[in-house]
């Protein structure tokens, strides 16, 4: 229990301190100042003290309850991970979840801009297939879904990274959705203020950033840890540091892509990574 | 894990501090800084030498909270004196760990 929770307060301040740096770097290769690296967390802390409005318009006990559920799913993201070292499959479960509250926080807030993140995020859904194929894919190579199976593979076979390079593209590509302002990002376009983010407000946003500094510490755990095997404390924190400069450098020069050219685009290149890997594997 | 738990918390706390801290030395609008903090500079130094080079857990959280008070000055202030504090302190592991 006390392992769980140090592993949540770690992921809780590490991935907050990784978005205020990709919030910084973007804001450096935009020429300009960007807030502190501290500024995620205090923005994330300082919700939990601001006063909480509920709209007229909510589903209250959806709309609430979404927040706990988004809050809870990634918590158990990180048992799965980082503490039990578990099966990928329930952390593909894990992401298929907060896909649903993505959905339904948009639907119950009854704003028109959460409603039609809501509808965005349906069509965002292709983002899981590649995470579902680079299950499939680190399947077929290592005969294993359990992470601690998959850190023993490597450390006798070589990193995953370099045998099957074009999945751990198509796992970057998860990674590059997930990160704030992504070219794909089209459940958060600006045009939706902030999506289905939009009317939550007080505490209710706090748990959502709390949740979201969460996710991003455990995604990027999952992808150096199935990819480059069991690496230490400091080659975490490089990989980590790496992955977040990488894409908050193309986030931060690319615009976001319209809903149907962003939905094509990560279909494509899933499913070309794809067919590339298995004529890896099995020629 | 408790280690890297109290490593970071210092960490956060000595960034909240320096930004309290320069805001109270710079109210100005956001001017990029040229000159050198010496005091700064020397702190920079020590938290990332403690940092990186000690092993014990109490040194290394004091560095990492000096290191940490330091880099979270406010945005403009802090940069190079992060930068030649962590350069020092990579050198100095390096002497220690691969060349001696």
């Amino acid at each position: 229990m006390a392992d769980i929770l140090i592993n949540v307060i770690i992921a809780f301040l590490a991935g907050s301190l990784l978005l205020g740096l990709h919030r910084k770097i973007m804001a450096r290769v935009q020429k300009r100042p960007g807030p502190p690296i501290i500024q995620h967390l205090l923005h994330s802390l300082k919700f939990f003290f601001k006063e909480t409005a509920f709209p007229k318009t909510v589903s209250k006990p959806f709309y609430i309850g979404i927040v706990f559920i988004l809050a809870a799913v990634w918590i158990v993201g990180v048992i799965v991970g980082p503490v039990t070292k578990n099966s990928l499959l329930i952390l593909f479960g894990v992401y298929a979840i907060y896909k649903i509250v993505e959905h339904n926080s948009g639907s119950s807030s009854g704003s028109p801009y959460g409603k039609l993140s809501c509808v965005r995020a349906v069509l965002s859904a292709a983002t899981e297939l590649p995470l579902f194929a680079v299950i499939v894919l680190v399947y077929l190579k290592t005969n294993t879904m359990n992470i601690g199976g998959i850190i023993s593979y490597q450390s006798v076979n070589g990193s995953l990274a370099v045998s099957i390079p074009l999945a751990a593209l198509m796992f970057f590509l998860l990674l590059l959705t997930k990160s704030p302002y992504s070219p794909f990002a089209i459940t958060k376009d600006k045009a939706l203020v902030s999506g289905f983010e939009t009317e939550h407000f007080g505490f209710l946003r706090g748990f959502i950033m709390f949740a979201e500094s969460i996710s991003w510490y455990v995604m990027l755990w999952i992808f150096l840890t199935i990819f480059f095997g069991h690496l230490s404390v400091v080659g975490y924190i490089i990989g980590m540091i790496v992955i977040t400069f990488i894409t908050s450098f193309i986030n931060s020069v690319t615009p976001i892509l319209n809903p149907n050219h962003s939905v094509m685009s990560q279909i494509t290149i899933g499913a070309v990574c794809f067919v590339g890997t298995l004529i890896m594997i099995f020629i | 894990m408790i280690e890297y738990l109290i490593y970071l918390l210092t960490f956060v706390v000595g960034s909240v501090l320096g930004l309290l801290y320069s805001y109270k030395q710079h109210g100005e609008p956001f001017v990029a800084d040229g000159q050198l903090n010496i005091l700064a500079c020397i702190i920079s130094i020590v938290g990332w030498v403690l940092a990186i080079n000690t092993g014990n857990i109490i040194l290394r959280g004091i560095g990492f909270l000096l290191a940490g008070f330091v880099m979270g000055e406010r945005p403009g202030y802090g940069r190079k004196e992060t930068i030649i504090g962590f350069v020092i302190a990579l050198i100095i592991y390096l002497l220690l760990h691969w060349i001696i």
